[in-house]
């Protein structure tokens, strides 16, 4: 396929994008329309969900960075995040060095049971794990609530990271061994340099879906609440003009993860 | 002496083959050992937080409840009540023509919407995306306080229909009803449905729907019968995801929706919440689990034979 032959192709099927592009539109600003919702009130003066606009203020952030309750919630969201990357990490890059050494058909065998959490629902998960603990007498912690995220996490880290590694060009490591160096030493200073930039990207997309975790919190974490769990509990007990700020705090925890998720990994380059 | 010979050297060729073959076959045990053994910790963890506890689960569905402590026994009981509640037969159905419902509404808006970034504003895919994958990490939780905030009576929604004087009482059925339960899940599904979609039509070229436009296809045909049965894989993947997602909703309910709008998932939760009757939730939740599979293999095997 030749770069002039894309390219007139691709100028043929843009030539009419208007209604297209007013489709993306529509699309982009329902998507975003809570969020941006969401970061203005955080910054309205007035404690009322309403238009107009009182003033524009950051009482609300004032508020919350002096609430020791959601200071603890904040800190346990990040220790959540940090210990999910981390288990994940270690056992996702493993594994993915690890598969890709054994049979064909037993890849076949992990690589489909590895997507087992993805294909059942949150919440029947988040039970089962509850029901788990209680069996054998795990007390609800957040470092319960970490292994399940861990859990979670893991098949999207190993597929990240394998994914890299199906990129990796062996004979380097070949190279490395012809010349005189042992196999630990070669992974040290040939594979994991390349493979660095997928396996934190891996992980930083782990620890993103940790603090954007909720159900397993819910069933798993009793009173050690992380910031979804705060803010769940203002959300039912009303209107709270301190939730537009948590929430706005979270957003950027969050994204932002994912963007140094996606900018290492091919999960970005699509 | 021929005889002597001829049997001499292919004998002394093998020997010379086995050694070589020795060493590589004890390398290559060598290799396999290693590799189980990097595979040992991720599959331990696995089976330990993922297998047993669903196993757990499924044992919980048959516990004897005494004085709210589940008890190990072997009883169909659990299952017997929660099957003859009429308020399961009715929330079950509801929440798979939820699920229906907004499965088929996510897919008509990510398939055009992957379309659109693939094909169309190829020049800019690589922000588009991004932005995608931002709003499918903008907070669950965050997302459903906002939707409280756009429906609300004071929201932003009857404020401005107001202030244009185009209605003079808030609308009150925008929030905690079942269309806000369904805007705020669209909103949170429809990135799950355009990335596994976007990602198999990574493999459709450019070229194949100028062929079907050159032989006299429409824009519409071409996207229907060249582009959508190339990528029919993500389109099966969207549509796992999106209903998979909707039968374990509760929390969206519960916080946008009515008294009355609720879902199966709720039914889950209050088992293990309030009333703690952890065996008969278990046993709801494998009810649940049987008939999500029983939904994904017609839906599946519908699929195929729509696109055949």
């Amino acid at each position: 396929m030749t770069a002039p032959g894309w390219r007139r192709t691709l100028v043929r099927l843009r030539r009419r994008p208007l209604g297209s592009a007013a489709f993306m539109v529509l699309v982009f600003v329902f998507l975003f329309a809570p969020l941006v919702v969401m970061v203005a009130f955080s910054f309205n003066s007035s404690p009322r969900l309403s238009f107009p606009f009182a003033g524009v203020s950051i009482r609300w952030y004032q508020e919350i960075f002096t609430d020791t309750l959601v200071l603890r919630a904040f800190r346990r969201s990040i220790q959540a995040a940090v210990v999910t990357a981390g288990i994940t990490g270690v056992l996702g890059l493993l594994a993915a060095l690890g598969i890709l050494k054994v049979a064909a058909r037993w890849r076949t065998v992990f690589l489909t049971t590895a997507l087992g959490p993805l294909a059942i629902p949150g919440l029947l998960y988040a039970i089962g794990l509850a029901v788990f603990y209680r069996q054998i007498g795990v007390g609800r912690s957040i470092w319960s609530a970490n292994l399940g995220h861990a859990l979670i996490a893991l098949p999207f880290v190993f597929l990240i990271i394998g994914a890299s590694l199906e990129r990796f060009r062996f004979g380097l490591l070949e190279a490395a061994q012809d010349l005189g160096a042992t196999r630990w030493y070669a992974f040290r200073t040939v594979t994991l340099p390349l493979i660095l930039p997928a396996v934190i990207g891996a992980m930083l997309l782990a620890a993103a879906i940790s603090v954007d975790d909720f159900v397993i919190a819910f069933f798993t974490a009793g009173q050690d609440k992380t910031l979804p769990l705060v803010m769940y509990g203002r959300v039912l007990k009303g209107i709270d003009p301190t939730l537009n700020a948590i929430g706005t705090v979270m957003l950027i925890l969050t994204t932002s993860l994912a963007f140094m998720a996606a900018s290492r990994t091919t999960i970005g380059e699509r | 002496m021929t005889e002597s010979l001829s049997r001499r050297g292919p004998r002394r060729k093998r020997s010379r083959r086995g050694t070589s073959g020795e060493v590589l076959v004890a390398i290559d045990r060598r290799r396999k050992v290693a590799a189980w053994l990097q595979l040992l910790p991720g599959s331990a963890y696995f089976t330990l937080l993922f297998l047993v506890p669903l196993a757990g689960l499924a044992a919980m569905s048959f516990f004897r409840l005494v004085d709210f402590d589940p008890v190990p026994a072997f009883v169909l009981s659990n299952y017997a009540e929660v099957l003859t509640t009429s308020i399961h037969v009715r929330l079950g159905l509801r929440t798979i023509q939820v699920a229906g419902i907004l499965t088929v509404i996510v897919l008509l808006v990510s398939f055009p919407c992957a379309y659109v970034l693939n094909f169309v504003f190829r020049a800019k895919r690589q922000l588009l995306y991004f932005l995608i994958l931002v709003s499918l990490f903008g907070g669950y939780i965050v997302r459903i306080y906002a939707w409280r905030s756009i429906l609300g009576r004071q929201g932003v929604i009857n404020q401005t229909l107001i202030g244009m004087g185009i209605i003079e009482e808030p609308i009150r059925y925008l929030l905690n009803s079942m269309f806000a339960v369904g805007a705020s899940l669209v909103n949170f599904l429809i990135p799950l449905g355009v990335l596994p979609i976007y990602a198999a039509m990574q493999n459709v070229s450019p070229h194949v729907i100028e062929a079907a436009r050159d032989l006299g296809a429409s824009r519409i045909r071409a996207a229907r019968q060249i582009v959508l049965p190339l990528s029919m894989r993500g389109v099966r993947a969207a549509t796992a995801f999106v209903f998979i997602a909707t039968l374990g909703e509760w929390v969206t309910p519960r916080l946008l929706g009515g008294t009355k709008d609720l879902l199966i998932g709720n039914r889950i939760e209050f088992y293990f919440g309030q009333s703690l009757e952890w065996p008969q939730g278990a046993a709801l939740a494998m009810t649940l689990m049987v008939a999500m599979g029983v939904f994904a293999y017609i839906i599946i095997s519908l699929m195929k034979r729509l696109t055949r």
